[in-house]
């Protein structure tokens, strides 16, 4: 079991009143956020304001309620108790203002995949509302951006793991929302298509606006991030600032291990006939 | 010599054991794979009582049929058209032996040669044991059966029994090699995409085939149908594997000479068939797998179209409309259901009327069939509804939604109606009756479309991607039929002023009044779609997440 007394190391400290020594705006507050799947607890009142205008990680290990809290603060899941404010706005209470500020890209749901994609483009924007030319130019670009223009008149059943979170990218970016939320937008994904998905967030964030996105790839989020909560166990253990969160640790990974109380854990002498060298 | 003798014995000692052990006590791969195919059957029982269930009952299912196939057939000794029939019973079998693994391509996992790759065999040892793992199953146990009936219909004397007897393994050998050449030669396009759609589609080669074998039947039925078999079999006796019966019936009949060449061109068919399977074998083991290249094949799409498609409203309305509309065409559940509720309705009607006891009213079984579509529409989009959802924030988009698929329904649905009717019509003929044909069909139409919209807002369940005859994934199932039965018992009642207005008009013998039926129909459907859609606006808007989830599942 998670130790939380080990995880006081001050990134606490910063977790118990996020983003407010910063006075910065919130992108997203989360007020006592909880949801139960039958007798699992998922998520166990979260308490959270993400600032705007950062790129903000949020890391745990699997089955941490990383995906059920995405899918909560983004309208796509019905929570049991709490309030979600993205932009000042009550996701659930007033709709209209939140989706047309949010782009969600989750993780386990498909997409219209019997589409290309461009027309899946074409498509969402026009659904959204936007001009169908505006849609058509806004498309191009993106589907140029993201290294996609070959593949565009391809279905995108028949795209590869790192083309179609490059599409789903593209679709959530369309409407030019305040807020990004990716869910693991880098599993699975090659190298190249990762750095492709990476000078596009930069870009994005670099003016202004704010990306949420959920990883269990310690070095990504530490390259990636300068915000980061840290989730186990359906509850919040730390967040705050990469390095108010790092603390004394020398690697993010490190100071999540001993945060999630996974710390010290090795496969000491349980497996020594493993090995080149060992007897057969 | 005491120093030579443990020389070369000592390096070689660790070498030799592996071929010698396997040499000396390999088991047969013939034994072996008869081994894999019971060990997969038995642990695919395992476990779950409902599979148990399932298989047992097809198997028991199979039996019957196949023992009162066997019954059935051995009672046509001495008729006159036994042997055309037995022959091309035998024709029919192995064309479904030849066709049935395209498509149902999960039914034997030793059938996808990339799992015996790394298997250290040689081609010709492995179709042999590959060949008689698959003699065990249900499929060759009901061949069997209708084999073994086949030869007693048409075996006489010493001669004949002689055939017979060589010929019930020799059909049962070529289908099950038939089968196996198919697949294999296949193979490729059975793990591919476009594969597995179209293994989508086999329920629309069901569901038409059997109202096809159901017309073709009743003809047959008539005196003197079964001699227009008779052209149709004397091709087929040479035919290989029919020509094992058709073996039969020759040395039945004492010509010998016909029985020998039909004997030998088995044989040939039957060697053919063995060495095209190896070789295609062979050649899928050791090439790479194309899979990724058909991909690419993929043509240029979207502008296919593109001024067709200039004529659709903009915004919501359009796009949504232009997804639905492509979803018919690629996606392949989708397009299924559509194509065979869209023969099924033409055949229906337009077969009865050219039987002599059609009505024009037969119309509505089509129309009723598409209206269907409506049911779920959600559950259509599976998962990927989240894109839907994420662009609805207020009623009057769910509403713009609905009423985008509904009007996309209808744009196929509409002239579809109108054409099938005025055919039914011609044929009937009852010109007449078309109005009324058509207004009873559109008010049918229309209440399908409202309940359709109501169930999908109130009953959304998801659709699993695999399987064509899963349409709803364990547990949704009471949903399904409750929203499904509910909406058709609704629909029935909605249209019911117009349907009574029909039959009132019908036994009234008021045909002067017919032409009524129609502008009241159309009205009728349309306020009737516009009704349900409006009312299943809030509903969708307000249980977003709930539709969500519950179309998630497949």
């Amino acid at each position: 079991m998670p130790n939380q007394g080990d995880a006081t190391g001050g990134a606490v400290g910063a977790g118990g009143a996020p983003g407010a020594p910063y006075g910065e705006r919130a992108a997203v507050r989360v007020e006592g956020l909880w949801k139960r799947f039958g007798e699992q607890v998922a998520v166990a009142g979260i308490d959270l304001e993400l600032p705007a205008g950062r790129f903000i990680g949020l890391v745990g290990p699997n089955g941490a309620g990383k995906t059920t809290t995405l899918s909560m603060v983004t309208g796509l899941l019905r929570p049991d108790m709490g309030r979600v404010l993205v932009a000042g706005h009550d996701v659930w209470a007033d709709p209209v203002a939140v989706k047309s500020r949010i782009g969600v890209l989750p993780e386990g749901l498909r997409m219209f995949e019997r589409l290309s994609g461009r027309e899946l483009l074409g498509y969402m924007g026009r659904l959204r509302g936007m001009p169908g030319d505006e849609t058509d130019k806004r498309a191009t670009q993106l589907l140029d951006v993201l290294d996609l223009a070959g593949s565009q008149h391809k279905l995108v059943v028949d795209y590869s793991t790192g083309m179609r979170k490059k599409i789903g990218l593209a679709a959530a970016l369309l409407h030019n929302p305040e807020v990004l939320f990716l869910d693991e937008p880098f599993e699975g994904v090659d190298p190249v298509s990762a750095q492709t998905i990476r000078g596009v967030l930069e870009r994005y964030t670099a003016s202004g606006a704010t990306v949420v996105f959920s990883s269990h790839v310690m070095e990504l989020v530490e390259s990636l991030c300068d915000w980061v909560a840290v989730m186990a166990g359906g509850r919040i253990r730390a967040a705050g600032p990469l390095a108010h969160v790092r603390g004394e640790a020398p690697t993010l990974q490190a100071a999540f291990l001993e945060l999630v109380g996974a710390g010290g854990r090795t496969a000491g002498d349980a497996l020594d006939w493993l090995g080149g060298q060992a007897a057969r | 010599m005491n120093t030579a003798a443990p020389a070369p014995a000592s390096p070689s000692a660790p070498l030799p054991p592996a071929p010698a052990a396997s040499g000396a006590h390999a088991p047969d791969p013939a034994a072996v794979f008869v081994r894999i195919k019971l060990s997969l059957l038995r642990n695919g029982l395992k476990g779950s009582s409902k599979r148990k269930a399932a298989y047992f009952t097809s198997l028991g299912f199979a039996l019957l049929v196949g023992l009162a196939l066997t019954l059935g057939l051995s009672a046509l000794r001495g008729h006159a058209h036994g042997g055309t029939l037995v022959v091309l019973l035998a024709a029919v079998l192995a064309l479904g032996w030849a066709f049935m693994p395209l498509f149902f391509p999960a039914g034997d996992e030793t059938l996808d040669p990339s799992r015996l790759v790394m298997l250290p065999l040689r081609p010709r040892p492995l179709v042999r044991a590959l060949l008689v793992s698959s003699l065990i199953g249900i499929g060759p146990l009901f061949t069997v059966c209708v084999a073994v009936g086949s030869v007693v219909a048409v075996a006489h004397g010493a001669a004949g029994i002689v055939a017979a007897v060589v010929a019930v393994p020799l059909l049962l050998l070529g289908c099950v090699t038939l089968a196996r050449a198919v697949a294999t030669a296949n193979v490729r396009l059975l793990t591919s995409r476009k594969g597995r759609d179209l293994a989508l589609l086999s329920g629309l080669v069901v569901a038409v085939g059997a109202q096809l074998a159901n017309f073709a039947s009743q003809r047959l039925m008539e005196t003197g149908g079964l001699a227009q078999l008779q052209p149709a079999g004397a091709v087929v006796r040479w035919l290989p594997p029919a020509t094992a019966i058709g073996m039969v019936d020759s040395a039945s009949r004492g010509a010998y000479g016909t029985a020998a060449a039909q004997l030998a061109l088995t044989l040939a068919g039957l060697a053919l068939l063995v060495w095209l399977w190896e070789r295609s074998l062979t050649r899928v083991m050791v090439t790479p797998d194309g899979s990724t290249v058909a991909a690419q094949a993929s043509s240029e799409r979207g502008s296919a179209g593109g001024g067709l498609w200039a004529l659709l409203p903009g915004g919501r309305t359009g796009a949504t409309m232009q997804r639905t509309l492509r979803y018919v065409v690629r996606d392949p559940k989708t397009k299924a259901a559509w194509v065979s509720s869209l023969a099924l309705g033409l055949i229906i009607p337009v077969f009865n009327a050219l039987q002599g006891d059609g009505s024009i009213y037969l119309v509505c079984f089509g129309t009723g069939m598409l209206g269907l579509q409506m049911y779920n529409q959600f559950g259509q989009d599976t998962s990927a509804f989240w894109m839907v959802a994420q662009t609805i924030s207020t009623t009057r988009d769910a509403y713009e939604e609905l009423r985008a698929r509904a009007y996309a329904l209808a744009l196929i649905t509409v002239p579809y109606t109108v054409l099938v009717t005025a055919a039914t019509a011609a044929v009937v003929p009852d010109w007449q009756a078309f109005p009324a044909g058509l207004g009873v069909a559109l008010a049918v139409m229309g209440s399908m479309m409202c309940t359709g919209a109501l169930a999908s807002a109130r009953f959304p369940y998801s659709i699993p991607s695999d399987g064509a005859f899963k349409s709803v994934v364990p547990g949704q199932a009471g949903l399904a039929w409750a929203g499904m039965a509910g909406g058709l018992l609704a629909s029935l009642v909605l249209s019911g002023p117009v349907i009574g207005l029909a039959i009132w008009f019908e036994v009234a013998r008021m045909e002067s009044a017919f032409w009524l039926l129609l502008p009241l129909g159309a009205a009728w459907g349309t306020a009737a779609t516009w009704a349900g859609v409006r009312l299943a606006a809030p509903r969708v808007a307000r249980q977003l997440p709930e539709i969500l989830q519950a179309v998630s599942k497949g």
